[in-house]
């Protein structure tokens, strides 16, 4: 499932946003998105959830801040959520976001 | 030395990795925590396989909404010790290997000792409390643990090796909120399998390990990614015990 968001004006970048598991269902699999520049990852990840309530709802809390539990990857590299706002999104980042699963 | 019994029952294994594999699998102590939808195949599998000794740790009875997935337990087996099921079928399922089976709750005070001397821990739970102290026992004796969950189709699996991967807590600092989860049998069945391979490797010493890497299965869409993990150097976790944490 592919979804094309986009923004205006300025220089635009596409980036790939994955979602896993319960943020799949809620998000769609793989969502292209056209952002500018000095677009922070919280930015990013608002700008493709902001039409969907239960899909930002399950991913920030109610201060707008990723909920402590979710992970982060930006090109394969593990993000600490507490760091994500100071990490600016490239043209081609592939950014995936996931919820652990807890059954057994 | 095996029996003809048991040169029979492994002869189509052995042709892949002869006695000595086979010996090395005999020798094996594994620790299986959870006797449930991942334990179930996990435990009939490593039975099937010829593991010489398997704990079992479980502290609930069967109730008949756990016979969707959890296939070690049949429905004449509702209301009794999970263990006790687990220990009559896998004894059935091989004779020739050694079942011990605990009938307690994993905690802190007690999981060192559950653990004992294993050769690994495979992680059968179905929350992150318990996960996170097999994951300290994990670090702290330097035994591998051989991580698995599932969420309806979902599932994920790793597999940690103290000292040298990323930690259960490098990957995951902080747990989701305790739920009760939606699954189909067949996800544990199939991460289940994943979590039993990577025990006989490792046993085994073949082949490439799910180390530093998060196998992520999606059943619906039938797809599966793999994510590159690293160890985090603020584990809170992993920082004291491993004995290279500066080799990050």
């Amino acid at each position: 499932m592919w979804f094309f968001l986009r923004n205006t004006g300025g220089h635009m970048m596409k980036v790939k946003v994955r979602f896993f598991a319960r943020f799949r269902e809620l998000l769609g699999t793989d969502v292209i998105v056209e952002v500018g520049e000095r677009t922070t990852l919280p930015d990013l990840i608002k700008q493709v959830t902001q039409k969907n309530v239960e899909g930002y709802n399950a991913i920030f809390d109610e201060h707008g801040h990723f909920r402590e539990y979710v992970i982060l990857m930006r090109n394969a590299k593990r993000i600490d959520i507490a760091d994500a706002a100071m990490n600016i999104v490239a043209d081609g980042d592939d950014v995936a976001v996931f919820p652990p699963v807890a059954g057994g | 030395m095996f029996s003809e019994r048991e040169r029979e029952r492994y002869k189509r294994q052995m042709m892949l990795f002869g006695d000595e594999g086979q010996e090395r699998l005999k020798k094996a102590h594994i620790f299986i925590a959870g006797a449930g939808g991942l334990g179930s195949p996990v435990s009939i599998y490593l039975a099937v396989a010829g593991i010489g000794t398997l704990t079992v740790v479980d502290r609930d009875v069967v109730d008949q909404s756990n016979l969707n997935r959890q296939i070690l337990h049949y429905d004449r087996d509702i209301g009794r010790k999970k263990t006790e099921s687990a220990e009559e079928k896998l004894c059935a399922i091989n004779p020739d290997i050694r079942i011990r089976v605990i009938d307690t709750t994993i905690e802190e005070k007690n999981a060192g000792d559950l653990v004992g001397k294993a050769d690994g821990i495979v992680d059968a739970m179905d929350n992150y409390p318990t996960r996170y102290l097999l994951n300290d026992v994990s670090l702290r004796k330097k035994i591998p643990l051989f991580h698995g969950a599932i969420c309806g189709f979902y599932g994920q699996a790793t597999t940690i090796i103290p000292g040298q991967t990323a930690c259960l807590a490098c990957i995951f600092p902080k747990a989701p909120p305790k739920e009760v989860f939606p699954v189909v049998g067949v996800t544990p069945g199939l991460i289940g399998m994943v979590q039993a391979t990577e025990v006989l490797k490792y046993l085994l010493k073949r082949g490439e390990l799910l180390t530093n890497r998060l196998f992520i299965w999606d059943g619906i869409q039938a797809h599966a990614d793999e994510i590159c993990i690293e160890r985090n150097p603020r584990c809170t976790a992993c920082g004291s015990f491993c004995e290279t944490p500066g080799d990050i």
